[in-house]
């Protein structure tokens, strides 16, 4: 009766029984649109970010030409964006419009969807050893309803009152009253219904990742065997998958405020002379329930870059990962600590300053797990044979973007500093560098890491080296001056600057950082070209590990079907990092045991 | 073997043999607790119907509902949903995220009891007054929140 | 069945098998409901936020106190304790059902399904009425120097506290956060029951159908009675929360 039954290769998984005979049956659209295969799905999801990247990244152009050149016109832009930009100057609803898509954007859409989406439907499989993921219908349904998402914001683009104009943290009444700005009619609902699907999205993902890790991974996949990658994903699936439905019960509520007359976040107020009849609710409610996911979102996007980076600078430093129980256990404090600190980011909205406290307290002890793993990160390096391929630079940048970025954080989680930084540049400067431009670069060294997993050809190593270089150079040039226009009480959020005596000594920096801004997004141009012209006239793969990793996914052929393994699943014996062991360069997790060798040691 | 094998992943077929006793014996639980609760809620109606009702007695009783609630969940999850039949994996997997609430009620409703604090004293600024429509009962404030 | 007779020794984290010994599809839709359990928490705790920001809230025991076909009498909780055994119940039959697919009883299973998706529209029939009869009935209330005839809404009742007007005591305007939250919570948990009836609906057609018997078990009646008893579950919560503190 109660036999162990063990499970082997091809039948893990009983939906995929037929993986292996390849894909005959497959027309165009089951193979590139509605496709069930994870790989493909992963394609789709990298896709539309890289479209969306390129859209929030034109908004910051476009908003950093109006705040480096305050008064000077510019009619190309009115020739594109009509009486947005009359007479070549934006107007400052636009402007706010502006600012707001671009958080939107690259917050969710590119950060979140593009990177862990991508990474995660790409990576879990493979690295665990599974055919697919746990169920592909429902893997296949979050991608389209990630597309729904992304065709509702898109749409609302081009709304005549215009997109969401109260940043991207729609804070109400701005946000739940039409009245109150332009931003706020139509284009506030459509935000609101996109973000919906948008969650939705991320929780047929989420569930997906978190079962296939838990139940697929291949026979002796132990957890303390998986790599890093994996174990990142996972906490970002947990994060999601707890957090974000908190953000859809404020949408709900705020979509209920907008238009049923309730009053979860109106009190008092009065607008164009006329006192509402709402009463009783609060503002910061929503702040509160906002945060609750806004928090653990800055992890969602942080995680996977942390996850990838650390597998890529073990590959290429050709050392095992320094502490890899460490580095778990860190990122399993950052995903429980995620939860607990969302109050700081409203030190100065009335929040109860005892209670703010306890926020700071928490907040603090972020430093901690994230100290170990910049030590462990540094210390893998320390004395490593290092390779720099593309990947690997982009690695360590993140590393030293997430060094420079995070510092920042000590002084603004502390309430009594933030009352000095809030809603400064200070501020712009610290979570751009280091979750936004942290995160991109982990997307970067991911792309570069598994392009050649995912077509089988290489990128351009010229220009991915131009690539690297200009980037890494104008992220710091961009966002270090904005530490001192902070410090200087510069406020964010502003549409010209040249109006106030106090600010008008930084018109040369912010003409200058606008300057660099628009260099360093022609150079992520570079990469986008790089990116589609490499698929079809890269440099071929022609060995199935180039990289000489230890990992699973390079013990499939070249461009593996749908099924990952044309035959058994491999076994596993040992983990992900045996890097430099026993005389050998590499050792590949599915290679036995030798006669006398110890196992794992962590 | 069991008869039956809902996936591959499941290695081990535990027996379902065992009779519907548990389940009336829970729902006769859940029904008594219900009742109970019940009776206290009736209580602190009376309490409120009479003058000048003790706010300890009702909050009292409020903690109580709030505690035989959570007995009530627990026999759910645990009996009805098979919680406590899985192993023990499974059921950290589900306490241990659960925990989060703790801290997540905890602040948000002393940011709540602030608010009121605030909007009571102007910011600070003046004595802490409970508002009244103008009412001899002052007292009724902290029993009927 | 009971926890010692599993194989004390297995690894059951190395891979090659669920470390729960459960199917990814319960997994997944435990990890569902976890979600959905954060998404009701949020309603709750900002509900409780709010009451906890104001100095005055309604008492349920006045609102929540008259019975179909009883006229205008007082009997508080009435109402919901009925509402509140007709979950119970319904979760009791859903688990016998769930139990009757154990031992691959067809008809057990369906005769279960049909009594628990019966429970399912009653109690959906009852929040109907309960919501009919607060967006109808009026009561008189003081506003602005005069008396005004006010229904429960999202946006304005009549629970607020009493005021003694040339010696007669009328209600002032109630909070309106208790309205809008209170139609907001149960409407959603009341969209849950809904769907989990055509969940349940879907279930009894496909084991009509015999589709679980050709497949050798019944394991989404179980997954449909995870969501039912959740839905059982967060009422249990809005119960707490709405009718009895």
């Amino acid at each position: 009766m109660s036999s162990v039954a063990t499970l082997h290769g091809a039948d893990v998984h009983t939906g995929h029984d037929d993986a292996h005979h390849g894909h005959h049956h497959e027309t165009f659209i089951s193979k590139y649109v509605f496709s069930q295969d994870h790989k493909m799905i992963a394609k789709q999801f990298l896709v539309t970010g890289i479209i969306w990247a390129i859209i929030g990244g034109m908004f910051s152009v476009i908003f950093r030409l109006q705040l480096g050149y305050p008064d000077a016109t510019f009619p190309i832009l009115e020739d594109f964006f009509g009486h947005w930009a009359k007479g070549g100057r934006i107007e400052p609803e636009f402007y706010y419009a502006l600012v707001t898509m671009h958080g939107t954007i690259l917050v969710f859409f590119v950060l979140t969807a593009g990177l862990s989406g991508t990474f995660a439907n790409f990576l879990i499989p493979l690295q665990v050893g599974a055919r697919d993921m746990a169920s592909p219908m429902l893997n296949m349904l979050s991608y389209w309803f990630f597309f729904t998402a992304s065709i509702v914001m898109f749409s609302s683009l081009f709304v005549q009152t215009g997109p969401a104009s109260g940043g991207w943290t729609i804070y109400p009444p701005l946000s739940a009253l039409g009245d109150a700005s332009s931003g706020s009619k139509i284009g506030m609902d459509l935000w609101l219904v996109s973000m919906a699907l948008f969650i939705v999205s991320s929780l047929l993902g989420g569930l997906n990742y978190i079962s296939t890790i838990l139940n697929l991974r291949t026979k002796g996949m132990s957890m303390t065997r998986l790599p890093l990658t994996v174990w990142s994903l996972f906490f970002t699936a947990v994060l999601g998958v707890l957090s974000f439905p908190v953000l859809l019960s404020g949408a709900i509520l705020l979509l209920f405020d907008r238009n049923m007359g309730t009053s979860f976040f109106l009190s008092d107020i009065v607008i164009n002379g006329k006192i509402l009849p709402n009463e009783g609710g609060s503002a910061i409610l929503f702040q509160h329930l906002f945060w609750f996911l806004g928090h653990p979102e800055v992890y969602i996007i942080l995680l996977p870059a942390m996850g990838m980076s650390s597998e890529i600078i073990s590959v290429n430093s050709r050392k095992p990962i320094f502490g890899y129980m460490a580095m778990v256990g860190s990122l399993f404090a950052i995903a429980i600590l995620a939860f607990l600190v969302w109050a700081h980011h409203m030190f100065v909205t009335g929040l109860n300053p005892f209670l703010g406290s306890v926020f700071v307290l928490l907040t603090l002890l972020i430093a901690v797990p994230s100290a170990i793993k910049v030590f462990n990160w540094l210390t893998t390096l320390w004395r490593g044979s290092i390779r720099f391929t593309p990947g690997m630079l982009f690695a360590i940048g993140f590393v030293s973007l997430f060094i420079s970025g995070g510092l920042t954080g000590i002084f603004l989680g502390n309430s009594g500093l933030d009352l000095h930084l809030h809603d400064t540049y200070f501020v712009i400067a610290h979570f751009h560098i280091v979750m936004g431009v942290a995160s991109f670069f982990g997307m970067f060294a991911g792309v570069y890491h598994w392009y050649p997993k995912m077509f089988g050809r290489y990128l351009n190593n010229t220009m991915a080296y131009i690539h690297f270089w200009v980037t890494i150079i104008g992220a710091y040039l961009i966002f270090w001056p904005m530490h001192y226009e902070g410090l200087a009480g510069m406020p964010r959020r502003y549409y010209d600057y040249s109006n106030w005596q106090s600010f008008k000594q930084f018109g040369g920096l912010n003409e200058f950082i606008s300057f660099v801004a628009m260099i360093v997004f022609a150079t992520q141009l570079l990469f986008v070209f790089n990116f589609f012209y490499s698929m079809f006239k890269g440099r071929k793969v022609t060995s199935s590990n180039p990289w000489g990793a230890n990992t699973l996914e390079w013990t499939t052929p070249i461009n593996p079907g749908h099924g990952n393994w044309p035959g058994e699943i491999p076994e596993v014996y040992r983990g992900a990092y045996d890097y430099a062991k026993d005389g050998r360069e590499f050792t590949p997790q599915n290679t036995p045991l030798g006669e006398n060798e110890s196992g794992d040691h962590h | 073997m069991s008869a039956h094998t809902a996936s591959a992943e499941i290695t081990f077929h535990p027996e379902h043999a065992e009779g519907t006793k548990k389940i009336w014996k829970t729902f006769w639980l859940l029904s008594i607790i219900t009742i109970i609760e019940l009776g206290i809620g009736l209580a602190i109606y009376n309490i409120h119907k009479g003058k000048d009702p003790n706010e300890t007695l009702v909050l009292m009783f409020k903690g109580m509902v709030c505690i035989l609630t959570l007995a009530k969940a627990y026999y759910i999850v645990s009996i009805f949903m098979h919680l406590g039949d899985e192993i023990r994996n499974m059921i950290m997997t589900i306490v241990v995220p659960l925990s989060l609430f703790i801290w997540f009620i905890i602040a948000f409703l002393w940011d709540g009891n602030s608010w009121k604090n605030l909007r009571n004293t102007n910011a600070g600024t003046k004595e802490y007054k409970v508002e009244k429509v103008e009412k001899p009962a002052a007292t009724e404030k902290g029993a009927k929140d | 069945m009971s926890t010692t007779a599993m194989p004390t020794n297995t690894k059951w984290w190395n891979g090659g098998r669920s470390p729960f010994n459960i199917s990814y599809g319960k997994v997944m839709m435990w990890y569902f409901l976890m979600s959905d359990a954060f998404t009701f928490g949020a309603f709750l705790i900002s509900y409780g936020t709010l009451r906890f920001s104001q100095n005055h809230w309604v008492d349920p025991n006045h609102v929540f106190n008259s019975f179909p076909f009883a006229g205008h009498s007082n009997l508080p909780l009435a109402f919901v304790s009925l509402m509140t055994f007709i979950l119970i119940f319904s979760s009791v039959t859903m688990v016998l059902a769930v139990h009757e697919g154990h031992n691959m009883n067809k008809k057990g299973v369906e005769k279960y399904m049909i009594l628990t998706i019966i429970g399912g529209l009653a109690f959906l029939s009852c929040q109907a009425w309960e919501w009919t009869h607060l967006l109808t009935g009026e009561h008189a209330v003081w506003v602005n120097g005069h008396v005004e005839y006010w229904n429960t809404t999202v946006s304005h009742n009549p629970f607020g506290p009493e005021i003694t007007i040339n010696g007669q005591e009328y209600a002032t305007p109630g909070p309106i956060s208790f309205g809008s939250y209170f139609f907001e919570i149960t409407g959603f948990h009341g969209f849950h029951v809904f769907s989990g009836v055509i969940i349940n609906i879907i279930m009894l057609i496909k084991t009509r159908m015999g589709h679980f018997e050709q497949r050798g078990h019944y394991e989404m009646i179980e997954k449909a009675g995870l969501y039912w008893h959740f839905v059982d579950l967060v009422w249990v919560f809005v119960f707490l929360c709405f009718y009895l503190i």
